[in-house]
């Protein structure tokens, strides 16, 4: 699932040369993205066959060409899913109960304000009003500043130096150490 | 006041309705107020679904001037503990979902349920693939 505002003319590339076999999406107005307040990307969900959640939003590579970001050792992971898909309820990578409820990204007001004033910015900047965007983009920002999907993709939809005066790079400077990703804890 | 014609988007459609707008609140006739959010105005209150909510006697976003019902969907959204995000300028409210409702949603461990389309166009709905496992992985191409 693509988060993208400009939908298939940001995602599309990237669908058509991985090809996949399984379901790929667009969620062009970040509506999963709110649903599970999801603040990054990659972010993945272990749903289950009866439609739960397993494991809450975490941090998801498929190897390790970013480690740098990740600091963690992604085959790992991967082998958590294989084990997984093999033994569903049984792998000990299913979190209990108490640890997903722990685990999961919870809403504040001020996140459920970012969220729909980042809907206000994406739609006049997808209307033909880029520049009338930007406060709104900014101010969604501030709202939630943990989430780099509001960051990331309202730089990337215009000149980030110019409007927001920054870029990635700055960004992830700024951390000064603190992770860029919260830190995978597989359990199990 | 002039009526102006307002793009309202909500959590999961985006509607046209005409209005009339004095900052960020919007004044609308209860037909118009049906559109934007499902609300509906019955001898108990302010309906949506199977929830209905008394009006305050005090309430600032209800106006009833001589017969004129008329609400203001940006005082009721916030009432209801909804965010609203407006831009009176270019004529666009934008109207989300309360962050306990998404909250309690999550803590329930119910995934909750989505359509989003693919590259073709076609609808997938998370809640079809009940009976096998599903790797929801979120990515972007920024």
């Amino acid at each position: 699932m693509a988060l993208d505002s400009a939908g298939a003319a940001a995602a599309g590339e990237f669908i058509r040369a991985a090809n996949p076999t399984h379901p790929s999406l667009i969620d062009a107005h970040y509506e999963v993205a709110r649903a599970f307040n999801m603040v990054n990307v990659p972010t993945a969900v272990w749903i289950d066959e009866e439609g739960r959640i397993v494991r809450p939003n975490e941090m998801a590579f498929a190897d390790n060409r970013w480690i740098e970001y990740t600091k963690f050792d992604m085959t790992r992971y991967l082998e958590a899913v294989r084990d997984w898909a093999r033994r569903g309820a049984q792998s000990p990578y299913v979190l209990d109960v108490k640890a997903r409820r722990t685990r999961l990204s919870l809403p504040t007001a001020e996140h459920a304000l970012a969220a729909a004033t980042f809907r206000l910015a994406e739609h006049l900047h997808e209307t033909g009003r880029p520049e009338a965007a930007v406060p709104f983009f900014k101010r969604a920002q501030a709202l939630q500043p943990d989430s780099w999907c509001f960051k990331r993709q309202a730089w990337a939809l215009t000149d980030a130096e110019k409007y927001y005066g920054t870029n990635f790079q700055r960004e992830v400077k700024a951390l000064a150490g603190r992770p860029y990703y919260t830190p995978l804890d597989l359990g199990g | 006041m002039a009526s102006v014609s307002v793009t309202v988007l909500l959590p999961d459609r985006a509607v046209t309705v005409t209005g009339e707008a004095e900052g960020e609140d919007l004044w609308l006739t209860p037909a118009e107020l049906a559109r934007a959010g499902g609300w509906e105005l019955k001898p108990e209150g302010l309906c949506r679904d199977a929830l209905c909510v008394p009006i305050p006697p005090a309430a600032s976003w209800v106006r009833n001037r001589s017969g004129d019902l008329k609400v203001d969907v940006t005082g009721l959204s916030r009432y209801m503990g909804q965010p609203v995000a407006a831009s009176p300028e270019y004529a666009v409210w934008s109207i989300g979902p309360a962050a306990e409702d998404v909250a309690d949603r999550l803590r329930s461990l119910e995934a909750p349920d989505f359509t989003l389309p693919d590259l073709e166009g076609r609808a997938h709905t998370l809640s079809s693939f009940r009976g096998r496992k599903v790797f929801l992985l979120a990515w972007a191409s920024w």
